[in-house]
């Protein structure tokens, strides 16, 4: 659990963290959002003191994390950034040994560690352990960035616009498996974006930030829903919220049972987003479809107007 | 190539001489040993010219061009015999501008031929040692008559002491003024204020001509060594090596903290928080990071220091620090041309022996280190 009890970070004379608090639950993915230059980074480095804070206090279990020395609370802290930071003139399997190696982990663990690392990410040990940074592509880079940080199975996870630069197909695949690891291993995660559909889709707990400060947090449906002021309704989309949040709820969750006028033409997964069900109505000219399980037998069925939400009785 | 055949025909490729003192007579080419011979000799060179200009000249051009540079030291054995008279045993051969200038554009063909051909680096070190090897060989065939080897002959033990002293000299000035020069790159990398200050004054120092502050120095360590008799005894005074070293180092100092400052500083920075945030300490981060990361581009100040010293070091012969420059300073005085080629031919090869090896050695760490 990580605690920051009304922090505020002086460069000189600006302010760039004004009295923020933030409580993050363990196992808990939390997205930092707002315009560039708001104070997400630096919010974050503080929490691994890469930037002391002026005022206030952060927690990391229930202790104050100036209780620690530095290097050492780094290393129980995975970090992952933009740029990668990785070391161009280690290799990959270098690369991701690195805390496990600060630790003075014995030879045999740390090869082990890697090994299994390598494959959690998908990276196979033998096209890409000897290979060095510059020979591998944008994605494959960020995927060691994300095993080098996990290196040493640290409990939380930072990580600052660790997707920003990648291709849009690339980004959406690496979120989809840090999603999917992050529920496996049930890492705590404080991730820094400023790409609305990127936070929206990863986020439990997802943190507005303005000038400085918290202007709200919750649950991305409950910001889309009630957004606290005009700021956060348009960071969050504006008119496009409707779909925003379509694109979060399953089809499951507006199906109805399969109704008497027959099995529909058009299919759609279950596990499918609302807004993916929307879009096939779109384009098949159709206003219902059927609804399908893993192994494509219809359960049930979805219509426009449960769709849009209307209700039933309406 | 059309260069080299230019300098072949028009300049005299050698001029002999009864002895030291007279000047030579200017010898051509087709002088030496009638105009037949003279086309024949030229012959490579000529060739290798055509071949060049060829779509794929490859191996042929280097052949020829070894040719070219293997019958140099015949031609001139052939000039030995057809103009020295042997009655005289101070009768000398002068390498001539001819001769000097079609050595020069065989190198550069060389060098051409290894920018576009990429074949390993033993090949063309081979070619460069084959001719002189072959040099070596004929010496006892009439070579023992140029006037540079009777040059040599006169003062062996004194040509070797110089070459000692010489890198001595250059060798004490790179290892101190490496290691004054990291310790002052590493203070201005902590104290930001002493940037502006640091790199102000070795700019200027940079600029005061060598002869001058090579003067400077003589007054205050001649007071110093007459102050403290100890300093004397150490051999350090006004004129010697002491005041050469100061002013040495004094020269290496600027390129030396520049590129260790830029190198250290040029360090990615997303690399180095990435380290930070890994929890690497202070020591972990320099040793293991941001040197290795540094350390071609501080090579390529080791080798810029290395080889201006090689140079510079000629000039310090003036203030009796030793060294191949004083044959040059010697040549000079005594207007014989082929003892000032003694000390500066060696110093030539030095220089470029010292920057073909460490910018190399530069080059191979930058491959890994930028992969
Ligand atoms: N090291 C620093 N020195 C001075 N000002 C800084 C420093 N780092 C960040 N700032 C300022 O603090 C503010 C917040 O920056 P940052 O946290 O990086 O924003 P972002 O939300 O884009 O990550 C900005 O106005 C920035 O100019
Ligand atoms: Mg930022």
């Amino acid at each position: 659990m990580i605690e920051l009890i009304h922090i505020t970070k002086r460069f000189d004379h600006t302010v760039a963290v004004d009295d923020v608090s933030l409580k993050i639950d363990g196992g808990e993915f939390c997205c930092l959002v707002g315009t560039s230059g708001c104070g997400k980074s630096t919010t974050l480095k503080m929490i691994n003191r890469l930037i002391e804070h002026s005022e206030g206090e952060i927690h990391i279990d229930q202790k104050p994390i100036r209780s620690f020395r530095e290097d050492v609370l780094r290393r129980r802290i995975g970090y992952a950034i933009q740029s990668t930071g990785l070391f161009p003139h280690w290799t990959v399997a270098r690369n991701i040994g690195l805390v496990p190696r600060l630790l003075k982990w014995p030879k045999s663990r740390i090869d082990t560690r890697v090994e299994e690392l390598m494959s959690l990410l998908g990276l196979s040990m033998a096209d890409y352990a000897d290979k060095y940074p510059d020979q591998l592509s944008g994605g494959q880079a960020q995927r060691v960035g994300v095993a080098r940080a996990l290196a040493a199975d640290p409990d939380i996870l930072l990580m600052d616009e660790p997707f920003g630069a990648l291709d849009p197909i690339t980004r959406e695949t690496l979120q989809l498996e840090l999603r999917d690891l992050q529920a496996r291993l049930g890492k705590t995660i404080v991730f820094v974006t400023h790409d609305m559909d990127e936070a929206l889709r990863l986020a439990d707990r997802l943190v507005v930030m303005h000038e400085g400060r918290i202007v709200q947090q919750g649950h991305p449906l409950q910001l889309l829903r009630e957004p606290a002021n005009d700021f956060v309704a348009s960071l969050l989309g504006g008119e496009d919220r409707g779909l925003k949040e379509a694109a979060l709820l399953p089809v499951s969750e507006r199906m109805v049972p399969l109704g008497a006028g027959g099995v529909a033409r058009e299919r759609i997964d279950q596990t499918a987003s609302l807004r993916e069900a929307l879009s096939v109505m779109l384009w098949r000219r159709v206003e219902r479809l059927a609804v399908v399980d893993d192994d494509d037998i219809p359960i049930g069925e979805l219509n426009f107007r449960r769709l849009v939400g209307a209700r039933v009785n309406d | 190539m059309a260069l080299g055949l230019l300098a072949w025909w028009s300049l005299p490729v050698a001029s002999s001489a009864p002895n030291r003192i007279v000047p030579g007579d200017a010898v051509y080419a087709w002088q030496v040993a009638g105009p037949a011979m003279a086309v024949l000799a030229s012959l490579p060179m000529a060739l290798a010219g055509w071949v060049a200009r060829q779509p794929d000249p490859g191996w042929r051009s280097l052949g020829l061009v070894l040719l070219a540079l293997l019958g140099l030291p015949l031609w001139l054995v052939l000039c030995v015999h057809q103009l020295v008279d042997p009655q005289l045993p101070q009768a000398r051969l002068g390498i001539g501008a001819g001769s000097w200038c079609t050595l020069f554009v065989l190198l550069l063909a060389l060098l051409d031929l290894r920018t576009r051909q990429r074949w390993p680096a033993g090949l063309y070190i081979a070619c460069l040692c084959v001719p002189l090897v072959v040099t070596a060989l004929c010496l006892p065939l009439g070579l023992d008559r140029l006037a540079l080897w009777q040059e040599y002959r006169g003062r062996a033990d004194d040509f070797w002491l110089a070459v000692g002293e010489h890198l001595l000299l250059v060798g004490a000035t790179v290892a101190l003024s490496l290691a004054l020069g990291a310790a002052l790159a590493l203070l201005m990398r902590r104290l930001p204020a002493l940037q502006r200050a640091g790199f102000g004054v070795l700019n200027f120092m940079q600029t005061i001509p060598s002869l001058a502050l090579f003067g400077l120095l003589l007054g205050p360590l001649a007071w110093a060594a007459q102050r403290f008799p100890w300093l004397d005894q150490l051999g350090i005074s006004g004129i010697g090596w002491a005041p050469a070293l100061v002013a040495l180092v004094t020269y290496s100092l600027l390129p030396m903290v520049r590129n260790t400052f830029v190198a250290l500083e040029g360090v990615d920075r997303g690399v180095i928080e990435a380290a930070r945030g890994m929890g690497m300490s202070r020591g972990q981060m320099f040793w293991q990071v941001r040197l290795p990361l540094a350390l071609p581009v501080l090579l390529e100040g080791v080798r810029i220091t290395t080889v201006q010293a090689i140079g510079l070091t000629a000039v310090a012969a003036l203030i009796g620090a030793g060294g191949l420059g004083r044959f040059i300073f010697q040549g000079l005085g005594q207007a014989a041309m082929d003892l000032v080629l003694l000390g500066a031919l060696p110093i030539l090869v030095m220089a470029m022996l010292a920057d073909g090896v460490l910018g190399n050695l530069s080059r191979r760490l930058g491959r890994g280190v930028t992969r």
